[in-house]
């Protein structure tokens, strides 16, 4: 990979960050009218309060000083206040982020893994009934939001049956020492994780699925049964590694899609993360939360692709000179 | 191996006709494809349970029950789905709920195809700095994250369900425009096209007599697809608080039960009528989309 | 022994609705060191054939009719399994346009080397690389370049990769596709010369199929013309073709028409551009002779009656009633 690549690619993503911070700026401070129309409407301060806050704010400036203090603000990492934490929003943030990853984390590679598997099955044998039933599957599992199946899980683990936790990320006054208290997150982790999983990996199964039907017509795969290849070497070999060049490329719009689901997810479980932390935002409006916790989605999501960008290069030969 | 299957060289005569047929009569290719009939015998069931069910069933969605014992009952003859944590009975704000949740989708999903299509449509055809310009924020509202912006959109503006339609709309153009842009892109190197550029056309009645017609079925088969995002989306944000007070969806109703306990007191009916609801229209949507697919793909389709 | 020994085979597409049969009833055979070119316009069945031999049909293609021996081995109704152990190692496969047909994510090296290694697994890794180095030499690629990718080469060089890969399990068939269509005049020329060479160093039996006469007439010591499906006619290149001292005495009407639209020299033209028309859709039933609706010496007789195969010469036979030249 050369270093002009990697320059590029780095001022495309300075680029692509400034623009989401001016984003959010004009989302959170000039749309709405400003901070402290916000804080009226949220109603946690008084009459006296909102005079000294417009002064704090800077409000009594212009718009364009307004925004210069707020990359000033971003640049030294100053998110605001939480009107309902009394904290830095970054305080409360890192308290949470740590758990979202570990969700977000674990029900990816499952994802990645439980659904490419089910996509590679259902594309070699296209047009069965295995195929049909994978896709039909796939289909039904896409179709359900993610709060929903979580609440099909707790009912089914947590309320007809005892089997797991269906709330929180550990069990109250549990001391059983470094490797209990692991194994509980486990066990807590484990319905959080398997919802994001089912209907995630059952995107990622439909669109292995498809791209691999498309490249298992390519010539390169009927060269590739001339030689007298071995079923599961043409598949995995030479027509996977293919598939995946455009799941890769969806990375975006996963991620993206992960961490609404993870909003959802970690409301119904009371799953101590960003997710939670911008539900109970929204419920108690508490704005400087939301619109910390929505600049880190969205750098998540834009480091995410960065990252994926360059996976792409490592994968496929045709754009590394480029 | 069974998967590497296209048409044999012949095709380039017969194959063809074949799909020109199929293009001609999308519809009897949703018909014939086992998914797509199970998906539009799906939505005509739900459109006919939500735009039929409140004219035959006419009670008032959100009259309280009249004593205690009425809150959180399962199923009865006289309470089909049960009753909520007001006694309500959950059939009839399910029967309502729908109408919402199907408005909510359709309005956002008309607004996001307007605006992706017209984005596309004027960045494919007239490529140069239009199309940097329109790509480049395509591209940026492509990469934020969806959900959380909506939810920060409504927790902004408001919940009403003309907010909400607005919001989702707004937010889910970007694919929309990316997959007729590039559409656009081919069709302009089209013999027609150029013809009529060269006889001096307008643009205007270029795009709209010779590209908009030769995307439309692109354009329908990416609406089937926005629409279900489109209620997915709905549902999301009205769980989390941000639906319609007023006008309660399904999306609410699941809301109003999991935050009323109805989950620990065991009341399934609550949770999965109007859970299904949205499942089973999303469902049919996806599968007619999924049909639409494989009927406008060549490739996919000569894998049969 | 015959290398190839193609009786009776029969080719059926399922389409939606109904069936295609892209060959029909075709015998061909070929010997051991002979080189056989079979022509046509696109669409006559010359692709399917070729596929069919190492069973590499597509899944909605199936085998009516007939039977495929290579090397003896019968192929049809083998399992996948089994076909396996011929393919490669009996009878190799050159495609049209080599864009494509190697793996873009995958060193040209290495997808020579997994053919080895799939049928000699018990030869080790560095014997097999030398091996995967001297044939790429052999087709005029330098050692240096043995770990590039396909987008790497020019169309004509990575066509030399696939010639270098099909001869890395010393097939006794090698079965070449359009080898020449898709590349510039000059490399065209060179991977003609290329195979000729291999003809005769390699001990090499030859398929060619092409719609280019001229390469036919210059690699292939046989021509098969098909049309619509069937043989139409068959015979030595230089009788049906003409060579310096021979003159082209082809029987059957539509390999005229073929030779007439086809200048020896100017390979550009089109090979249909001399015939009007389309051949028939083979979807439906066909009274009478295949070609007559295009035929300039179309009788009525032609559109009532299937023609018999009539042999002209020994060794040269034409589907046609008027193969002996009654018409005119």
């Amino acid at each position: 990979m050369s270093v002009r690549y990697l320059a590029r690619k780095m001022i495309t993503l300075a680029i692509t960050l400034y623009v989401t911070v001016s984003f959010n700026f004009l989302l959170f401070h000039v749309l709405p009218g400003n901070p402290v129309q916000l804080l009226a409407r949220s109603g946690h301060f008084d009459a006296a309060a909102r005079t000294q806050l417009i002064k704090l704010f800077g409000l009594n400036h212009s718009l364009l000083v307004q925004y210069f203090t707020y990359l000033n603000d971003m640049a030294h990492g100053h998110l605001g206040f939480s009107y309902i934490y009394r904290e830095p929003v970054t305080t409360v943030l890192g308290s949470a982020v740590g758990n979202t990853v570990l969700l977000v984390g674990t029900a990816t590679v499952i994802t990645v893994i439980v659904g490419v598997w089910f996509g590679v099955v259902a594309a070699a044998r296209a047009n069965s009934l295995t195929d049909a039933s994978i896709t039909v599957t796939s289909l039904s599992l896409w179709s359900m939001p993610d709060f929903f199946t979580g609440m099909i899980l707790i009912f089914i683990f947590g309320v007809w049956s005892h089997v797991f936790p269906v709330s929180g990320i550990e069990s109250p006054g549990l001391t059983t020492g470094t490797f209990g208290h692991v194994f509980d997150i486990g066990r807590h982790l484990i319905l959080p994780a398997l919802t994001l999983t089912l209907v995630n990996a059952a995107e990622f199964s439909l669109i292995t699925r498809n791209t691999l039907v498309d490249v298992l017509v390519e010539d390169y795969i009927v060269t590739a049964r001339a030689k007298g290849l071995r079923r599961h070497v043409i598949i995995w070999r030479h027509a996977v590694r293919n598939a995946l060049l455009p799941v890769v490329t969806a990375t975006a719009l996963y991620v993206g899609m992960i961490l609404g689901g993870a909003i959802q997810v970690e409301t119904v479980f009371s799953w101590p993360g960003l997710g939670l932390l911008t539900y109970n935002a929204v419920e108690q409006r508490d704005y400087p939360v939301l619109e910390g916790s929505f600049l880190l989605f969205a750098i998540a999501v834009i480091a995410t692709n960065f990252f994926a960008d360059l996976l792409y290069q490592a994968l496929d030969a045709r754009v590394r000179e480029t | 191996m069974s998967s590497t299957t296209s048409g044999p060289e012949t095709s380039s005569d017969p194959g063809s006709n074949v799909i020109r047929k199929a293009r001609s009569s999308v519809w009897r290719g949703v018909w014939t494809d086992h998914m797509g009939r199970t998906g539009v015998i799906m939505l005509g069931f739900v459109l006919f349970i939500i735009l039929i069910g409140p004219l035959i069933f006419p009670f008032n969605a959100s009259a309280f029950g009249s004593s205690a014992s009425s809150i959180l009952q399962g199923p009865s003859r006289a309470h089909w789905m049960g009753t909520t944590e007001l006694g309500q009975d959950v059939f009839r704000q399910f029967l309502v709920g729908g109408r919402i949740s199907l408005y909510v989708g359709v309005s956002a999903t008309v607004i996001a195809i307007l605006l992706g299509t017209g984005i596309g449509l004027v960045a494919g055809y007239y490529v140069g700095w239009r199309d940097t310009i329109l790509m480049r924020v395509t591209d940026f509202f492509l990469v934020l994250p969806t959900l959380p912006l909506i939810i920060v959109l409504a927790a902004l503006f408001g919940q009403s369900i003309v907010v909400t339609s607005l919001v989702i709309g707004l937010t889910s153009w970007p694919q929309t425009a990316r997959i007729i842009r590039s559409q656009v892109l081919s069709l302009r190197e089209r013999p027609l096209v150029l013809r009529a550029r060269s006889l001096g056309a307008r643009d205007v009645r270029i795009m709209g007599l010779h590209i908009l017609p030769n995307v439309a079925p692109l354009i329908f088969a990416n609406l089937v697809l926005v629409l279900s995002g489109s209620i997915l989306a709905q549902a999301a944000l009205a769980f989390l608080g941000l639906g319609d007070p007023v006008q309660a969806s399904w999306g609410t109703m699941l809301h109003n039960a999991f935050n009323s306990g109805a989950m620990s007191e065991g009341a399934w009916w609550y949770v999965l009528t109007p859970g299904i609801g949205i499942v089973v229209m999303v469902l049919a949507f996806s599968l007619v989309g999924h049909a639409l697919d494989r009927v406008m793909n060549p490739l996919r389709r000569g894998a049969r | 022994m015959n290398v190839l020994n193609v009786h009776d085979l029969s080719v059926e597409y399922a389409m939606n609705p109904g069936v295609l049969r892209a060959v029909d009833h075709v015998s061909l055979v070929v010997e051991s060191g002979e080189a056989v070119g079979i022509v046509g316009e696109s669409g006559c069945g010359k692709t399917s054939l070729g596929l069919a031999i190492p069973l590499l049909l597509p899944a909605n293609a199936t085998i009516a009719s007939g039977s495929i021996e290579v090397s003896g081995e019968q192929v049809v109704g083998r399992s996948e399994v089994e076909v396996n152990l011929l393919r490669w190692t009996k009878v190799a496969f050159i495609f049209q346009g080599a864009m494509n047909a190697l793996n873009p994510l995958h060193r040209v090296d290495a997808q020579i080397l997994e053919a080895i290694s799939a049928h000699e697994p018990d030869v080790p890794k560095a014997v097999a690389y030398a091996k995967v180095v001297e044939l790429l030499n052999l087709v005029g690629i330098a050692t240096k370049r043995a770990r590039s990718y396909p987008h790497e080469f020019s169309g004509g060089m990575r066509q030399r990769v696939m010639i270098a890969m099909a001869l890395a399990c010393r097939p006794a068939l090698l079965i070449a596709d359009e080898p020449t269509t898709a590349l510039d005049v000059i490399s065209q020329a060179q991977i003609l010369n290329l195979l000729l060479e291999l003809r005769r160093t390699q001990d090499l039996s030859l398929v060619m199929i092409s719609h280019d006469l001229a390469a036919i007439k210059r690699v292939c010591d046989r021509i098969v013309v098909m049309y619509a499906g069937i043989v139409v006619e068959t015979g030595t290149t230089d009788e049906v073709l003409g060579r310096s001292s021979v003159v082209a005495s082809p029987a059957h009407p539509y390999t005229r028409a073929l030779i007439q639209a086809h200048p020896s020299l100017r390979r550009e033209r089109s090979l249909s551009e001399g015939l009007a028309g389309h051949p028939p859709d083979l979807s439906v039933a066909i009274q009478g002779c295949r070609f007559a609706d295009r035929c300039p010496d179309a009788q009525s007789l032609c559109r009532e009656v299937e023609p018999p195969t009539i042999t002209v010469s020994p060794g040269h036979s034409a589907t046609c009633h008027f193969a002996l030249g009654e018409a005119s």
